[in-house]
């Protein structure tokens, strides 16, 4: 009896650590497997800038980009590049810094996903 | 006396601000010529020019054209890490393309791209207002966050 009881927890734990496996394995893939829903929550900061057409960044004056229709993979790759240096615009820097991976592929997912406007 | 004195300072003055006008003229030239000879802004690019070097592939001496591989008119990337360019904002892909070229923006393929062309005399200001003058002009799936 106790002994079973001992073993229950532990099979369950090796399923758990089996389950979790694959899903380790996937890791660096996780780009491509984000949640558009999540995403839209997490662009709300995104819309002061991006939510409004024609929208300029000023020093230098310029348009901010259009970013919806662009792909995840792309929208990914531009926010890991805010977040590394290799763009230097500093308050994109702030906010790819501020994200997850988990966060920047849920983004990604997001707008990704949206038809044109 | 108050009434000769207050003119002699008003003659003074005009006489300091113009010796201060004449002197700041050269000073701006001087001042324009150091960092461009001819001032490109972001809508000065003509689209007709933009479209034959968007399609050139001598541009960067690798044999690669900028829609070889954003795809025809920038619009079908052929990899899903490029940028869809149509239909981009034209000051947007015009400060892209600067910072590309000044080291501001770095990637491993874009930066060979845009420095070798420019290093090559292939591609000038101009040649960066024409490229986002055609790209910004044409149809894509691009848009913004507003009413989303």
């Amino acid at each position: 009896m106790t002994r079973s009881t001992i073993r229950t927890p532990l099979l369950a734990g090796g399923l758990a650590l089996l389950a979790a496996l694959p899903a380790l394995a996937q890791t660096p893939a996780a780009a491509s497997a984000g949640s558009a829903e999540r995403g839209k929550e997490l662009t709300y900061t995104c819309r002061g800038c991006h939510g409004v057409t024609g929208y300029k960044n000023a020093y230098p004056a310029y348009s901010v980009p259009k970013i919806t229709g662009q792909s995840a993979e792309y929208i990914a790759s531009a926010l890991n590049e805010y977040r590394s240096g290799a763009r230097k615009h500093p308050t994109m820097r702030a906010q790819a810094q501020s994200f997850s991976e988990q966060d920047i592929a849920d983004i990604a997912a997001y707008l990704s996903s949206l038809k044109k406007n | 006396m108050t009434k000769r004195i207050t003119t002699l300072a008003i003659a003074l003055t005009l006489g300091a601000s113009l010796a201060a006008c004449s002197k700041s003229e050269p000073a701006a030239e001087g001042q324009a010529g150091e960092h461009a000879v001819q001032h490109i802004g972001a809508f000065d690019g003509d689209a007709a020019r933009g479209e034959r070097i968007a399609a050139d592939k001598q541009l960067s001496g690798n044999g690669q054209a900028c829609v070889d591989c954003h795809g025809p008119a920038g619009a079908k990337p052929i990899d899903p890490t490029y940028p869809v360019l149509a239909g981009q904002y034209q000051d947007y892909l015009f400060q892209a393309i600067h910072e590309y070229r000044d080291g501001d923006r770095t990637h491993a393929l874009m930066s060979l791209q845009i420095q070798g062309a420019v290093k090559a005399g292939k591609l000038d200001d101009q040649g960066i207002a024409d490229l986002a003058a055609y790209f910004a002009a044409q149809s894509g799936p691009l848009g913004d966050l507003s009413h989303r």
